[in-house]
């Protein structure tokens, strides 16, 4: 007992090395990775010069159903701060090794005002019961009120990284609050010309956009640049027989064909982008946002001919 | 003056075998408690090292003893484990941060730590080929353990059952190797860390299957109901986890369940430190907060008890052979009598055989003493290392 004691304490004298780690020069810029468009926006603003920001996800795939390959991860463990999303939106994060207290949750702030997600499989195999798939809708953004406190938290992170430039990264959370007010506003007075009416999605990503303004919107799981088939037209006809929707809201600007046989069944079309990744065109999250409105705004309740369909990202 | 040194020297040198006898005897005991009390302090101070390195334990009310050993030298067997939930209830007093430990599986012999990245950096453990882990189901082996293993990047390692009666128990899983770490001389040389997930993927808390909804896994499926599958024991589970079936990989239950057995907190500052204690202090709580070092220090009070009794009996010891050696001197002048008148004969004085007889005794002391002080440092410099490699391996 006491030898085997003696053994666990015996090492070398030559221990790990106290060296203190090398000070970062006092102006280093925090090196900053976010998950999706929307936040690498904001934090780009917020941050401004002390920040550099980076998306590691390739142009035209969206960020949701990106996953991290080891080389990925490596480069994120080395980031000051990655900012994530939250609300389920990086599954991946069960599956990979970052620094716990790197990682800043944007939307832990307002964890209980998340929307569960209805759809999901259910699976059971083995004693363990069934469990499911199911998560939560994770498009936060689209709630203009939400993404400012995702940009608060955002704010607060880079704050606690960098003490010394608080003025100035409140400062700009500021001006980027006011963009946002804006843009709520303006997204409000759209959605308030819709006057109710029955909508689609293409995509069951828009429940922020929905709740925030008292959309009343279907979900459709059609791929803008896919033809629906037979079943997909199917599942429409099943919605509008109980839905009478006469507007269909896309992520992506669809195929011809496909405007043309909804404008038969009387829908017109238009593209609400929720701009996840960096827009094609080369605008900001920002604009791209505000090219949503502009595309809400432009649609009247009864028009027979479509909205306009140039996409945002 | 200098001919009875020379003449004490010539002496010593002719019965070269009686002086390495009692040049031997008198260095080792001299040696044996100097060397012993050295040994001893010295590990004693190196496991109070790590474990005042160790602010704060928290782990499951039990042996005090059993959760530092397991949780600082992976040592023990591992104690209760607690839910993750104590870790994120540390994280959430906002005065500590919290590192994870799950310390249940081995790899032939070896721990396999299952924490966060955080503990490497806690450690100041550096990787010296590869990387860290950075995907699930990757390791990082310590310097021993990697010698031992004969494993590199690239290389896999499986953890070992816990028992091989127990078919229905964790399953094996191949971790790949990315990385090895620098020599820490410690207990991490030993221990083989993965990312506490890849841990609960041992436990079998997680697991990667064939995708339910695909065509290939109809054969494993007994019925679906709608958004609802249910599937018999045959649907394949992945004992690896590669870039091709990683994303098939899940957790299910409660997270704030998933098993850790000890949390390491790291206080902000003091006060956070007796916070923190404070609020653990209540009487109905199920979990203990320790300071890894007072749980050391009594055990060493312990371990140094026993080392004045072992000292105590070295140093009779150690009169009793001063007193043979003063006999051997004494009879050797009554065997040397003639040797002596000789001396007289040819004109020394008293003093002069005085000194020569002196100056023999005195050789023989100061290279006993001498010949000790060498073995005592070498202790000093060797003997941590030679009792790791010859008593524990």
């Amino acid at each position: 007992m006491v030898l085997g004691l003696l053994a666990l304490g015996c090492v070398d004298r030559e221990g790990p090395s106290d060296e203190a780690p090398a000070s970062a020069p006092a102006v280093a810029r925090l090196s900053v990775f976010a998950v999706n468009e929307p936040l690498r926006y904001l934090a780009a603003r917020i941050g401004g010069d002390a920040v550099e920001v980076s998306l590691p996800v390739p142009p035209g795939l969206d960020p949701a159903s990106w996953s991290p390959d080891a080389d990925a991860v490596v480069d994120l463990q080395q980031a000051d701060l990655v900012l994530l999303n939250g609300a389920g939106y990086e599954p991946w994060l069960a599956r990979v090794s970052l620094p716990v207290r790197r990682l800043v949750d944007t939307s832990a702030g307002f964890a209980d005002r998340l929307i569960a997600r209805r759809e999901g499989v259910v699976h059971q195999h083995g004693p363990d019961g069934e469990h499911s798939h199911r998560g939560t809708a994770f498009t936060t953004w689209l709630d203009p009120r939400l993404a400012r406190e995702q940009a608060r938290a955002v704010a607060a992170a880079f704050t606690a990284a960098r003490p010394t430039a608080a003025a100035a990264f409140a400062e700009r959370l500021d001006a980027v609050a006011s963009d946002l007010e804006a843009l709520d506003a303006r997204l409000a007075r759209a959605a308030a010309r819709l006057e109710g009416e029955p909508l689609i999605f293409s995509h069951p990503v828009y429940a922020y956009l929905e709740r925030r303004y008292g959309l009343d919107g279907r979900s459709l799981h059609w791929e803008p640049d896919e033809p629906p088939g037979a079943a997909g037209w199917a599942a429409l006809d099943a919605i509008l027989a109980e839905h009478p929707a006469r507007l269909l809201i896309w992520e992506e600007t669809p195929l011809a064909d496909s405007v043309a046989r909804l404008e038969a069944r009387g829908l017109r079309s238009v593209v609400f982008s929720p701009g996840a990744n960096r827009a094609a065109s080369g605008e900001s999250w920002l604009e791209v946002m505000q090219a949503n409105a502009e595309r809400l705004e432009s649609v009247r309740s009864g028009s027979a001919s479509s909205a306009s369909l140039e996409p945002s990202r | 003056m200098t001919g009875p040194l020379y003449l004490a020297w010539r002496h010593l040198a002719l019965h070269r075998a009686k002086t390495a006898i009692l040049v031997t005897s008198i260095a080792l005991i001299v040696f044996l408690p100097l060397g012993l009390e050295r040994l001893v302090d010295q590990s004693a101070a190196q496991l109070t090292e790590r474990a005042a390195a160790t602010p704060l334990l928290v782990g499951a009310r039990g042996s005090a003893l059993e959760l530092v050993l397991s949780a600082l030298y992976f040592e023990s067997d591992p104690p209760r484990p607690v839910g993750w939930a104590e870790l994120e209830r540390v994280a959430a007093s906002g005065l500590a941060d919290a590192l994870p430990l799950h310390v249940r599986f081995r790899a032939r012999g070896h721990p396999i730590v299952g924490t966060t990245l955080e503990y490497l950096d806690f450690r100041r453990l550096r990787v010296a080929r590869g990387r860290r882990m950075a995907v699930l189901g990757e390791c990082v082996v310590g310097a021993r353990a990697a010698r031992a293993l004969g494993v590199g990047p690239g290389d896999a390692v499986l953890s070992s059952p816990e028992s091989v009666f127990d078919l229905a128990g964790v399953y094996p899983l191949r971790m790949r190797v990315a990385g090895v770490l620098a020599p820490s001389f410690g207990p991490d040389d030993d221990a083989i860390f993965v990312d506490v997930k890849t841990a609960w993927v041992i436990e079998g808390l997680g697991h990667g299957h064939q995708d339910l909804a695909r065509p290939e896994a109809e054969a494993g499926v007994l019925r679906r109901e709608g958004e609802r599958i249910v599937a018999n024991a045959s649907v394949v589970e992945f004992n690896e986890i590669t870039p091709d079936n990683i994303d098939s990989f899940h957790f299910h239950g409660d997270l704030s369940s998933h098993p850790v057995h000890a949390v390491i907190a790291l206080p902000r500052d003091e006060k956070s430190r007796v916070l923190l204690m404070g609020r653990y202090e209540s009487p109905g709580e199920a979990m203990q907060i320790l300071r890894p070092v007072r749980v050391m220090d009594e055990l060493l009070d312990t371990v140094l008890t026993i080392r004045g009794y072992v000292i105590a009996a070295i140093a009779t010891v150690a009169l009793a052979t001063l007193a043979t050696a003063a006999l051997v001197f004494l009879l050797s002048l009554r065997l040397r009598r003639r040797e002596v008148e000789t001396l007289h004969k040819i004109g020394a004085s008293r003093g002069s055989v005085a000194v020569l007889l002196a100056s023999e005794v005195l050789f023989v002391l100061v290279a006993g003493a001498v010949a000790a002080g060498g073995l005592t440092l070498a202790v000093g410099r060797f003997g941590s290392a030679a009792i790791r490699t010859f008593l524990l391996s």
